[in-house]
């Protein structure tokens, strides 16, 4: 019997009511699994031990982190984030169909922007109201009637997904702005490779790296100018960023300038790098900023972030902007809900993913259902992200479900709910042993001015470290694991 | 290169050269205290708070001096700016935002001695503080030998460079001006002591014998920090690199004329008035003018690169 297989009379991997990943029932392996499976159970709990310390002290000596910002530290944490070595596996049908859904989806909400700062179709149409247009708070006026490069609002998304009980994907979310994770992605894999040569050799699976030059001619696409060689440049917040270590990685790898505001002037209606050498002409930004920091002068006046006239420079069509500003506008949690109902409007089909459903809690028999069934909803405000301001019913307090009530009742319009999802389960590694954790997938899209959405093969899988927890966030203490899509 | 990378290399050098030379100074301090009578405990560590110029912000936190809160506060304290420890996370926290442009062999040296620090706690110290520093004067020299046998001879690796002598020039010159202060009115044989110990700071010890085997007097051990012109950790060979380095920048020809030759003349400067020093100025009292001077030289220096380098907002396009 190998080490990891569960023990007669007892069962360490309990299955539970939960579609798990990799064992179709408590006795087999699904068959996409058996390799790794094999393989897995072939170490001793030790050595298993001995190379999940090995990962984490490379990330750290890396620089492979993230940082916590806690107010009583003087100086923020960096944390690697937790990497799991059991890898997710897609098989090669399940990834065709995911992917179909995904450039579906991608590609009506991009029609939607484009329409939304338009000719605003679907609202005359009385598809979407334009109530939830006009009080939302990514709307940006300053984009309406604008032509962005190629019409692609979402250069970069990450779509959420999760398997329900039932063993079919659902839509969680819609991340249109500029979603984090491509570079444990990128990383993630490398690493594996680095550490498990055999695991990787001898399975066929489809490889991520070409995606990466996918990413840099997607950015290369949008530039205004004829130039052959277009400057490219990502614009962080700066190192004290949580996501630092990816725009660092991400710049790296593409070989793009990674700049801060400071780093950019705008004059006369163009924005341009400040070299030692002198000035050169940015033509392509790749911004990790909210659309709020962006500029000065069109947002936030008092942020330090941005770039003072980048917005002026974008209306004369000197610069491409990536993302466009004001993406936000399709990925609110409210409009969410109408995003199947976009699918149908534009591109005349029926989804191919669906949606969890969700109730509006500006609604008033929503609400009252809601309210009713609060222990087993969660409840999401429509503008945070990152698992905050996020109420599970099932793990709350009866304190916590009160004061949430209150919440909800005081400007319900700020709140969706939805139904307990049973996110499916995969093995992680759990002193040395084999342990189910629930877990979602976060895909990458990629589109540039023609329009067509690429789909990273596989994206990253996200895990609730917590045994029993739902929250797979890394800002909530939740892991990664590299996922594997079967060629 | 942004302007901004520019100054965060410079800085890189400045601070790994200043984590070395705390490491050395605190180091030699442990010769000191076997080879001259203190008269109070406390005034053993109040010295190494003072050769570091933090004796305000080490007061804010503490009340006495003892070895381990002056230890600790100076070698690991994040919240004490000018900390060993403060430097290497500064430096590290510096090259992590031009990581790309820089081999990653010193990425990986730079994120490991700040990794270590942090795990060293001031026990780790106390159980062995000759190792402990040694430790980190090695880093820092794996650090300056990656940088010196891999890095392109370009724009960034001049930064480092420039950073690192302008830092060593300015260094040297601190410990011997708190020498001659604090020594004007001992006898010859104390201020012998002192810089002795100076001497050793620098690991000079050596090299000084070689010149004035017979002759040492606390003028010659002046004379050789000075203005020696072949021992590398002197005020004037440190200036002699630091000029070459600031000359070899390959700036557009365009933006000539404006910070970059001030800078080049400035350096030329100092380094002239060094390399004319007469022997009457390094001793007596003249020498702590000489000192004055020269402090106020680098600080101008440091000034005018800033000006220069680091914070154009011209645009020429």
């Amino acid at each position: 019997m190998s080490k990891l297989d569960p023990l007669p009379g007892l069962s360490p991997y309990p299955l539970q009511h939960f579609y798990d990943e990799m064992y179709a029932d408590e006795r087999s392996i699904r068959p996409h699994y058996k390799h790794v499976n094999r393989m897995f159970s072939g170490m001793s709990p030790e050595e298993l031990q001995l190379k999940q310390k090995t990962m984490q002290r490379r990330m750290m000596e890396e620089g492979i982190t993230f940082t916590l910002y806690n107010p009583a530290q003087d100086h923020p944490m960096e944390r690697t984030i937790p990497f799991d070595m059991i890898p997710r596996i897609i098989p090669k049908g399940e990834w065709e169909r995911l992917e179909a859904g995904i450039v579906q989806r991608i590609t009506a909400l991009n029609l939607f922007i484009h329409d939304i700062y338009h000719e605003q179709y679907i609202v005359k149409d009385g598809v979407v109201p334009r109530r939830m247009i006009i009080s939302n708070c990514y709307f940006r006026p300053e984009m309406s009637g604008l032509r962005v490069p190629g019409g692609a609002y979402v250069t970069t998304s990450g779509i959420d997904l999760i398997r329900h009980h039932d063993g079919e994907y659902y839509v969680l979310e819609d991340n249109l702005r500029t979603p984090s994770g491509f570079s444990y992605l990128f990383k993630g894999r490398s690493l594996m490779n680095q550490l498990f040569p055999e695991l990787s050799l001898a399975s066929s699976i489809r490889d991520v790296d070409h995606s990466l030059n996918r990413f840099l001619s997607v950015l290369r696409s949008l530039s205004p100018s004829r130039t052959k060689d277009p400057v490219i440049a990502l614009l962080t917040p700066g190192e004290y960023n949580s996501a630092y270590y990816e725009h660092a990685f991400l710049a790296q790898q593409m070989g793009i300038h990674l700049v801060e505001g400071r780093d950019l002037v705008a004059r006369d209606h163009k924005v341009y790098l400040k070299e030692m050498n002198g000035m050169r002409r940015v033509d392509v930004l790749y911004r990790r900023l909210d659309d709020d920091f962006i500029d000065p002068l069109a947002f936030q006046p008092n942020s330090l972030l941005g770039v003072a006239g980048l917005m002026n420079a974008y209306r004369a069509g000197n610069i491409a902007i990536a993302n466009a500003p004001g993406t936000g506008v399709a990925d609110d949690k409210a409009m969410y809900v109408y995003v199947p109902d976009m699918i149908r409007y534009y591109l005349n089909e029926e989804p191919i993913l669906g949606n969890v459903p969700t109730y509006l809690l500006s609604r008033t028999q929503e609400r009252q259902y809601v309210l009713d069934n609060l222990n087993e909803m969660v409840v999401k405000e429509t503008s945070l992200s990152g698992g905050y301001g996020m109420l599970i019913g099932s793990e709350a307090s009866k304190e916590e479900l009160a004061d949430f009530r209150l919440k909800i009742l005081a400007d319900p319009v700020r709140y969706i709910a939805q139904p307990i999802m049973s996110l499916s389960r995969a093995p992680v590694l759990s002193g040395g042993r084999m342990a189910p954790r629930h877990i979602d997938l976060r895909a990458f899209v990629l589109m540039g001015a023609d329009r067509k959405p690429h789909v990273i093969p596989g994206g990253l899988t996200r895990v609730a470290m917590k045994e029993g927890s739902l929250v797979v966030n890394s800002s909530q203490g939740g892991g990664v694991k590299d996922t594997w899509v079967m060629a | 290169m942004l302007n901004r990378n520019a100054e965060a290399l410079f800085w890189i050098g400045r601070y790994i050269e200043r984590a070395e030379n705390h490491a050395r100074l605190i180091d030699v301090h442990y010769h000191i205290q076997q080879e001259e009578d203190f008269q109070a405990e406390g005034h053993k560590w109040s010295r190494l708070i003072d050769a570091l110029g933090v004796r305000n912000e080490y007061l804010q936190q503490f009340e006495g001096f003892c070895e381990q809160d002056v230890l600790s506060f100076i070698t690991l304290d994040l919240g004490n700016s000018n900390s060993l420890f403060s430097c290497v996370h500064q430096a590290r926290n510096n090259l992590r935002t031009l990581r790309q442009h820089l081999p990653s062999e010193l990425w990986d040296i730079i994120n490991s001695f700040n990794l270590w620090l942090g795990e060293q706690s001031v026990a780790d110290i106390l159980s062995g503080p000759h190792q402990f520093y040694q430790q980190v004067k090695e880093r820092a020299a794996m650090f300056l030998g990656a940088e010196q046998s891999v890095m392109l001879r370009g724009n960034e690796w001049r930064f480092i460079e420039s950073g690192r002598f302008l830092e060593r020039a300015e260094n040297t010159t601190r410990i011997l001006q708190a020498v001659t202060v604090s020594c004007k009115s001992k006898d010859i044989n104390a201020i012998y002591t002192q810089l002795q110990a100076v001497l050793k700071s620098v690991s000079g010890y050596q090299a000084f014998r070689r010149y004035y085997a017979d002759a040492m007097s606390p003028e010659s051990i002046l004379e050789f920090l000075i203005v020696n012109a072949y021992f590398p950790r002197s005020i004037r060979f440190s200036f002699h690199k630091l000029e070459e380095h600031l000359a070899k920048l390959q700036l557009d020809s365009s933006e000539k004329g404006s910070g970059h030759e001030r800078v080049i003349r400035q350096a030329g400067k100092i380094k002239a008035e060094l390399d004319y020093m007469e022997k009457e100025e390094m001793s007596g009292d003249l020498v702590e003018d000489v000192l004055q001077s020269l402090m106020g030289s680098c600080q101008k220096l440091g000034r005018t690169m800033e000006g220069a380098f680091f914070r154009r907002e011209g645009v020429s396009a």
